[in-house]
């Protein structure tokens, strides 16, 4: 190679290894290899050159061309893709900026506990029947075995409507709104609002109650002790729990479940009240004379019913300290759920 | 009710510790609230004697004493009381003693002095909450003997809850029967007084019942010359553990036989029983009587009254009559047991409004039999602590003998029902031990129901009885053998529990309001004339909700104060609406409640509130979930801003409806602008037909897709803009909608820029420019000539 040459590769090699833009890499291209050129001058220039000098020369000039040519892409392409680097991260963000969404809502915790335990008993083959709020007397105490200036209507003060109708003041007139229209076997829960006239830190006037009915040909007290061991244990886990005899007049006989209390593990606490132990529910086998309201066969057919109140699960479960709360509509409680 | 161990014991040799007593009473369905124990916390306190007192060397206000406790040499005790002197005797805490405080007692030195005790005051032995100084005890108190036995405190007082249904349980009596049946033990009592005494009953008073129905017995007994006083220590000290202020020792004896076999006593001043006559009648219509607590009460003829040939000295079962009762200056006493029929009582006292002891037992069922010895054991103790001379025999009125109830117990029936597997003469044992008489039919068992358990009517309730004897807790556990018959849940649960799902999912929060609402709520929140309450427990909770739009507003305010404004609520529940006559109807309804900003977590966009289009589009959603095509026109709810607020309509029924609160409304209460409320009915969505989505085919050819903007005039409005798109686009148009509005620069007054997209689409070819031209053309000219709306 010449020496002219030489130094014009040279040139071209410090002159590209200070350019620092595209930008330059293109004045470049064009100080070389553009119309006017040195490289494109030089090609020009070789008409005037002798024949046999023309073709050496000429292949010497194109292979200069070539690899400048080439570098000049490869570090074209190089610059390119830092350029658009810096590019894409000059867009950067403030990453710590929160996203955007509308924050899901809450259910009530009322109706979160009611779900709860309507799951666990849906998934036991029982199904989910309703019935009014406001309620003929004689669904919500006579066919219930509660006969008027019965002492038993004190468990339960009473709202009453001009038309003598009653706020139901349990759920357990659907079940014989359930028997009426239902031939057994069947197994029923009945959930909704309740109302007795009663109202401080662990009484409201209004609060929910779930109420479960199962009648068949041989159904047995021992059937609903395994069935509603099955429920609390799903409920509040395996734990101690015990049957104590009650009193109610649709049941008989009657029982309340105690599970051991969730706060003390049986030691005994404020909430148990020292006991250790936790009334869940009221149970029973379903009273003959219930059946009778219903026009069951007392003799082909037993069963057992139980209740129980929604608030006290819901405020042992999430450690709610005044049922107040629960119906105050507070955003700084229920945005806790 | 309150019931003593000590008291127990009369009956009962039981010797089981009171935690003990109380699990078994517990287990057995008598619910025991409470176990007090005075003396438990009470260990090493004795009977001191003070035998020197003098200063202390080294403080002026503390003295040392040496007291003697009889247990070797009087000890040293450094003590900053007062109140005692040499020879006093006090509670002493010796060391190791442990006070209900928590405190302990242990060697202590006292500004240089070892003082090995502590000398009590009342409040130290938790007895008292006064301290003044210390407890001195009477010279009677032995030195040495625990303090705990000297005052009384080893009682141990159960606080028992008994259900309606065990009126037998209601006295130590009672509760001992329990305690022999839980424990397999013999009860037996100190033999009872009888119906001996001097002269004959028959020339003291004489006895008529006119309504035998409602008074099955009466019985009454003579007592003369009681000295009417103070009831002696022992009868004062069990009254008082109860609970029972100690009144005179005639009272004091009625009130303790009530206890002791649960019984209702009544006294009366003979002398004042004109006619020397006993009449159980009804109350005349207007008859009038004080009662013993000097209220002058009105009787009515549904009432029971004892009367004496002029007027009723007391109110059968429920309270004596002021003129006849018992004073000081008494000498001669009637007593009177008796029963009384338990809703005849149960009404007069409700209606009076006077329970009463007396009336808590007439209600849950009193023992017939017991009259006869309630009396004589009256009669004995007024011998006893009163002096009183009793006047032979009893005037015993029982035109009727109750005859015992029968029932037949069926050894097969007990054990399908509690599901185990026990024999006839297994069943007898149970029944046996609960004092039940019991005779064998074969393989059945039939039991003569004594009088006081009222509880036992049938099979059912001795079945009860044999599984509170055998034990809820050892019953086995099994599964239903059953399933049940099928019923799903029903439409309306399921359109519930999935808007209740796609509002949480959204921001909603769910509230639940009390579905009674104060008497006085503003007009515009009612439907209807609301049901009223007979027996509100107060005015803000009088009446029945016809609409969940007050509650919700009631929410939305409560939090508003709270300085949360950002509220996004709904509630889901039932309201109530009379219709014809007094016949009610409950509707499930769901109500939305929006306060400040649409999207409050949204730094992008500015806090804009809520308005009637946000509100809008999350309703038109809650029809989406379900396919329901919502309609909406203009509302006229005067609850509502007049302008913004509209009519939800689904299938031509109005289902709901929404708005913003009038700025009326909120301006007088100081509210913010910016609250949407919208209520629908969800019994009404329910019904309607939601159809099974049947595939179309994903179209094969594509779309042109055309954008017009309009200059629309205010006359103008959408629905009217894409009634005449949708008209001349036909079965080519596949979709258009809405997708800018723009007012303000650039766009003349009076008017909105209002931009267009249109699809078009043709499912068996390509289309093509020059197909669609046409259309847009017809279009863009009718949109002109009808709507004066241009091509912008
Ligand atoms: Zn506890």
């Amino acid at each position: 190679m010449s020496e002219s040459h030489t130094n014009l590769l040279q040139q071209y090699h410090s002159e590209k290894k200070s350019a620092k833009t595209t930008a330059e890499l293109e004045a470049l291209r064009v100080k070389y290899l553009g119309k006017k050129g040195e490289i494109t001058q030089q090609l020009k220039g070789l008409g005037k050159l002798p024949p046999d000098e023309r073709k050496a020369r000429g292949a010497e000039i194109n292979k200069i061309k070539t690899e400048i040519q080439e570098s000049l892409e490869t570090s074209m392409r190089d610059l390119a893709l830092k350029e658009q680097e810096a590019k894409l991260q000059a867009e950067k963000p403030d990453h710590s900026l929160p996203g955007l969404f509308n924050s899901p809502g809450t259910l009530h915790p009322v109706d979160r506990v009611a779900q709860e335990i309507a799951d666990i008993f849906l998934s036991m083959g029982f199904f989910m029947a309703e019935g009014p709020e406001i309620e003929e007397e004689y669904y919500n105490f006579e066919a219930l075995n509660v006969p008027s200036h019965h002492p038993a209507r004190e468990m339960q003060d009473t709202f009453y409507l001009e038309s003598g109708q009653v706020l139901r003041t349990q759920t357990s007139p659907v079940q014989i709104r359930t028997m009426e229209m239902l031939q057994p076997p069947l197994k029923m829960i009945g959930l909704g609002k309740v109302f007795r006239r009663d109202s401080d830190i662990t009484h409201s006037p209004m609060f929910h109650q779930m109420e479960g009915l199962v009648v068949g040909e041989q159904i047995s007290m021992s059937d609903l002790k395994g069935t509603l061991i099955m429920f609390v244990e799903n409920m509040f886990g395996k734990r101690p729990y015990r049957f104590r005899p009650s009193y109610f007049p649709f049941t008989e006989p009657s029982a309340e479940m105690d599970i051991q209390c969730i706060f003390c593990e049986g030691k005994g606490c404020k909430v148990c009240k020292g006991t250790g132990w936790m009334e869940v529910l009221g149970c029973g086998m379903v009273n003959p004379r219930v059946f009778e309201a219903v026009k069951y066969d007392t003799e082909k057919y037993t069963g057992f019913a139980f209740g129980m109140g929604i608030e006290r699960i819901a405020m042992l479960r999430y450690g709610i300290n005044d049922i107040r709360l629960l119906f105050n509509s507070d955003i700084r409680f229920l945005r806790q759920f | 009710m309150k019931i003593l161990l000590s008291w127990l014991k009369d009956y009962i040799d039981i010797n089981e510790t009171p935690e003990k007593i109380a699990d078994a009473l517990n287990m057995a369905g008598l619910e025991v609230e409470a176990v007090i124990q005075p003396g438990k916390n009470l260990k090493q306190v004795v009977v001191g004697k003070i035998l020197n007192k003098g200063p202390h060397p080294d403080a002026d206000k503390l003295s040392l004493c040496s007291v003697d406790v009889n247990r070797g040499e009087p000890l040293q005790i450094v003590c900053g009381a007062t109140n005692m002197k040499e020879g006093d005797k006090v509670p002493v805490a010796m060391i190791g003693a442990k006070l209900p405080s928590g405190f302990e007692i242990s060697r202590a030195k006292i500004r240089g002095i070892e003082s090995f005790g502590m000398m009590c005051s009342r409040k130290e032995l938790g007895i008292s909450e006064e301290h003044a100084g210390l407890y001195i005890l009477p010279e009677s108190a032995e030195v040495g003997e625990d303090i705990v036995k000297v005052l009384g405190m080893d009682e141990v007082i159960f606080e028992i809850s008994i259900t309606p249904n065990r009126g037998d349980a209601l006295s130590h009596l009672g509760i001992a029967r329990e305690l022999s049946a839980i424990f397999n033990l013999p009860l037996h009592r100190e033999p009872l007084g009888n119906d001996e005494g001097e002269g004959r009953i028959d020339d003291e008073i004489s006895v008529e019942i006119h309504e035998d129905q409602l008074c099955p017995r009466y019985g009454a007994r003579v007592v003369k010359n009681v000295k009417v006083g103070p009831s002696p220590e022992w009868l004062r000290d069990r009254l008082e553990k109860i609970g029972i202020r100690s009144i005179n020792n005639v009272v004091d004896v009625t009130n303790y036989i009530m206890l002791d076999i649960g019984h209702p006593m009544h006294a009366f001043d003979l002398a004042r029983i004109k006619g020397r006559k006993i009449i159980v009648r009804s109350a005349k219509s207007d008859e009038k009587m004080t009662t013993l607590d000097e209220q002058k009460r009105n009787l009515d003829p549904s009432m029971l009254v004892i009367a004496d040939s002029e007027a009723p000295v007391a109110l059968a079962g429920v309270m004596g009559g002021f003129e006849s009762s018992v004073t000081e200056e008494t000498k001669d006493i009637l007593l009177e047991a008796a029963s009384f029929d338990p809703v005849c009582v149960r009404k007069t006292a409700k209606r009076l409004a006077m329970m009463s002891e007396s009336s808590y037992r007439f209600e849950r069922g009193t023992n017939i039999d017991n009259i006869p010895i309630a009396l004589n054991e009256a009669a004995k103790l007024l011998k006893n602590i009163a002096g009183a001379t009793p006047v032979k025999g009893i005037f015993d009125a029982y035109p009727k003998q109750e005859i015992l109830r029968q029932v037949r117990v069926r050894t097969k029936r007990v054990n399908k029902i509690i599901g185990i597997n026990l024999t006839a003469s297994q069943i007898e044992t149970y029944l046996l031990r609960l004092k039940l008489e019991t005779r064998k039919d074969g393989e059945d068992i039939i039991v003569s129901v004594p009088p006081y358990r009222h509880d036992l009517e049938m099979e059912a309730d001795l079945i009860e009885e044999v599984a509170r004897m055998y034990g809820y807790n050892n019953i086995p556990e099994t599964l239903p053998a059953i399933t049940s018959v099928l019923k799903l849940p029903s439409p309306l649960q399921k359109l519930e529990n999935r808007i209740k799902q796609h509002l949480v999912s959204i921001g909603f929060n769910q509230i639940l309001t009390y579905s009674f609402v104060p008497a006085g709520i503003s007009e515009s929140f009612r439907e209807k004339k609301p049901l009223s309450l007979k027996n509100p427990l107060s005015e803000e909770q009088a009446t029945m909700r016809t609409s969940l739009k007050w509650g919700m507003y009631d929410a939305l305010r409560r939090n508003i104060l709270n300085d949360e404004f950002n509220l996004r609520f709904f509630e889901m529940g039932r309201v109530f609406q009379p219709v014809a006559g007094e016949i009610s109807e409950e509707h499930s309804r769901i109500c939305l409640g929006f306060s400040g900003a649409a999207n409050p977590n949204d730094w992008r966009r500015s806090q804009e509130p809520f308005d009637l289009f946000v509100v809008k589009g999350i309703i038109q959603n809650i029809g989406n979930l379900f396919g329901l095509k919502l309609k909406f026109t203009p509302g006229s709810c005067s609850l509502f801003h007049p302008a913004m607020q509209m009519e939800v309509t689904c299938e031509k029924t109005v289902v709901g409806q929404f708005g913003q609160l009038h700025p009326q409304f909120l301006d007088n209460r100081k509210m913010p602008k910016h609250i949407f409320i919208a209520e629908l009915d969800l019994g009404l969505l329910a019904d309607k037909n939601v159809a099974i989505p049947r595939m179309v085919a994903i179209p094969e050819f594509p779309a042109i897709r055309r954008d017009l903007a309009l200059m629309v005039p205010k006359s103008a409005n959408h629905r009217d803009i894409v009634k005449i798109i949708a008209d001349e686009g036909r079965k080519l148009l596949e979709d258009h909608h809405l997708f800018d509005i723009y007012q303000g620069k650039g766009i003349e007054d009076g008017f909105r820029s209002m931009a267009y997209s249109l699809t078009f689409r043709d499912n068996a070819k390509t289309l093509t420019d020059e197909e669609i031209q046409p259309i847009i053309d017809k279009i863009v000219a009718r949109l002109a000539k009808e709507l004066n709306v241009n091509l912008r």
